[in-house]
């Protein structure tokens, strides 16, 4: 059975040659929570921005609730609710007025308007705030309204690209908890994140993509299973100073002496080494790094979580970004003029 | 989109300029009327057109830098993703600036009148000065979404304006007549777009013919109807070019 979003070896190879999506395909079931993965510049922005009908793609097929995104555009884009990255809400206008005119964006007749947006106002817990300007909303309440406009039209497939980033957690919270309710209505989700521990929540299915390429897909607990091992983190003493060079004596040790080992990545702090029944490991990888004289700063062990799996397929760990000078910004609102 | 239109302050500020020209510039240069020309009666009166096209100028510049800040905000992303036609948020824009240029015109011709600038062709005069100013505002409107959507970038769009509206608009007849400026000023000026569409917008004003020697002329349709062909024309290409990057930047 086909699924609500199919993507089958989409390429999108920008102007200047960069090679953005390298021949991905997935699918997405009908009420499906998807959780789409992936570092900064893997192409996620890229591939939400083809199936929402904003970027032409350069060659495979890509099709939303079975219309081709080259040439039903239109019929898409009268049933999916697309949130960029970016709050985007109008801050001259209050937060009933925003409703108002994505709903007339969206061709709804006036009647069905008033009806449906005195509805989110209250889903989104900004009934009271409602006839305020937006521009005197917090960050949560901004991006809360963002969230209320892509759904006036009662989309069938809502695209969130970071619907969270740079919130506070009871914001973030919030805003996942009506991601969770509109699915159990039955709203397809698919998002962009970085915070993997919602994702292992929420999601029913994700896909991690790195560099183009769909490196790993299918439900949390699967891609958990599939590392199959603990993953064991090990600190080095003067990593930042000669980092590579005591990497690579440790890899030597590992290697010589231990065979239960599944696997072994580079951290940011030393090495993460992948193993079965890793806390009966500790003990000998103490006194084998001794005798090899490296020191060891910290050492932990933890079961598998989505972010080794995040590790072992990208090499990189997620990592939610300070609130950087952007996020201050999207926080404390920026003027539209 | 149109109801930015509704944040008055902006309105006011773009005002601001405009308005201390009208009363303090043509107070400054009062005295300058009788070395103009037989025909013109008062400077106020004169340099109004110059500051009603001055303001149309450097408001719709406005327009290049609003669409950058609707492409990094990402709100012309939110709108695309919408079933709206994409050239209506095309069209939607220019109307919000148009309508923008039009109110703050009626702004300065209202002042101009409580300071004694009377419409020598009455009424109608004023309605096809509006209409001019409403078209120039268009063709002009175009140049800078051009180079908003080609650089995306507003300090662009700002340095340029900057850099082109003051030479523009001194080297014209806008704040005095040809016979004013020196001889190679004066070619300057006679191709200068800016001299052509205000002439077209003095003599209802003041009506006077195009150096302000006759005066109660009426309408003086060769000015006009020249004024409406250059602006026609670069509206052409202006428009056509914002139309072509704006597809560029939807697809």
């Amino acid at each position: 059975m086909p699924g609500i979003i199919d993507v089958s070896q989409l390429v999108k190879t920008y102007g200047d040659g960069t090679k953005a999506v390298k021949g991905i395909s997935f699918s997405v079931n009908e009420g499906e929570f998807f959780g789409f993965l992936g570092p900064n510049g893997a192409g996620k922005s890229t591939t939400i921005k083809i199936l929402t009908t904003l970027l032409q793609k350069t060659s495979g097929s890509a099709s939303v609730a079975g219309l081709s995104v080259d040439s039903d555009a239109p019929k898409i884009r009268k049933i999916i609710g697309v949130q960029n990255q970016d709050t985007v809400v109008d801050e001259d206008l209050t937060g009933r007025e925003n409703l108002v005119l994505q709903g007339q964006l969206q061709q709804m007749h006036a009647t069905a308007i008033k009806e449906r947006v005195d509805e989110l106002l209250k889903i989104v817990d900004l009934a009271d705030a409602a006839d305020k300007r937006a521009g005197f909303y917090s960050g949560g309440m901004k991006k809360r309204l963002d969230l209320a406009t892509t759904l006036v039209h009662n989309p069938k497939i809502l695209f969130l690209d970071e619907p969270t980033t740079g919130l506070d957690p009871q914001s973030r919270a919030a805003i996942w908890a009506y991601l969770k309710k509109l699915n159990e209505q039955g709203i397809t989700i698919f998002i962009t994140t970085q915070y993997l521990e919602e994702v292992d929540r929420l999601c029913r299915r994700l896909a991690i993509v790195d560099l183009g390429e769909i490196v790993a897909q299918g439900s949390p607990g699967e891609l958990k299973q599939e590392i199959g091992a603990d993953s064991i983190s090990l600190g080095f003493e003067n990593s930042s100073m000669n980092g590579g060079d005591t990497r690579k004596r440790a890899r030597e040790v590992l290697q010589n002496r231990f065979d239960r080992i599944s696997n072994v990545v580079d951290s940011d702090i030393g090495l993460t080494v992948y193993a079965k029944n890793g806390s009966y490991m500790v003990p000998e990888l103490v006194r084998a790094f001794d005798e090899a004289q490296i020191r060891l700063s910290t050492i932990g062990v933890s079961s598998p979580t989505l972010d080794d799996v995040f590790l072992k397929h990208t090499g990189k760990r997620i990592r939610v970004e300070e609130i950087s000078s952007a996020n201050m910004r999207g926080m404390f609102g920026r003027r539209r003029r | 989109m149109k109801k930015l239109v509704r944040n008055p302050i902006l309105v006011f500020f773009s005002l601001f300029q405009p308005i201390i020209f009208l009363l303090l510039f043509t107070q400054l240069f009062s005295g300058l009327g009788r070395f103009l020309g037989a025909g013109v009666l008062s400077y106020t009166a004169f340099a109004t057109a110059g500051i009603v096209l001055q303001n149309a100028f450097s408001s719709a510049f406005q327009s290049g830098t609003a669409v950058v800040d609707d492409i990094k905000s990402g709100f012309l992303s939110k709108m695309l993703a919408t079933p709206v036609n994409r050239s209506a948020i095309l069209f939607g824009r220019l109307l919000s600036d148009v309508f923008r240029v039009v109110v703050q015109t009626v702004i300065i011709l209202v002042l101009a009148y409580a300071l004694g600038v009377y419409p020598a062709t009455g009424a109608i005069g004023y309605l096809l000065v509006i209409f001019t100013v409403a078209f120039f505002g268009l063709a002009w409107s175009g140049i800078s979404l051009a180079l908003g959507l080609k650089t995306k970038s507003a300090e662009t769009v700002f340095g340029i304006a900057g850099a082109v509206t003051f030479p523009l608009l001194f080297m014209s007849t806008a704040l005095v007549t040809a016979g004013f400026m020196p001889s190679w000023m004066q070619s300057v000026s006679t191709f200068n777009p800016v001299s052509i569409a205000v002439n077209a917008i003095r003599n209802p004003i003041t009506g006077c013919n195009v150096n302000q020697t006759i005066c109660n002329v009426g309408f003086d349709w060769n000015t006009i109807l020249q004024a409406f062909g250059v602006i026609g024309g670069i509206g052409i290409v202006t428009l056509g070019a914002t139309l072509y990057l704006f597809r560029k930047v939807v697809s």
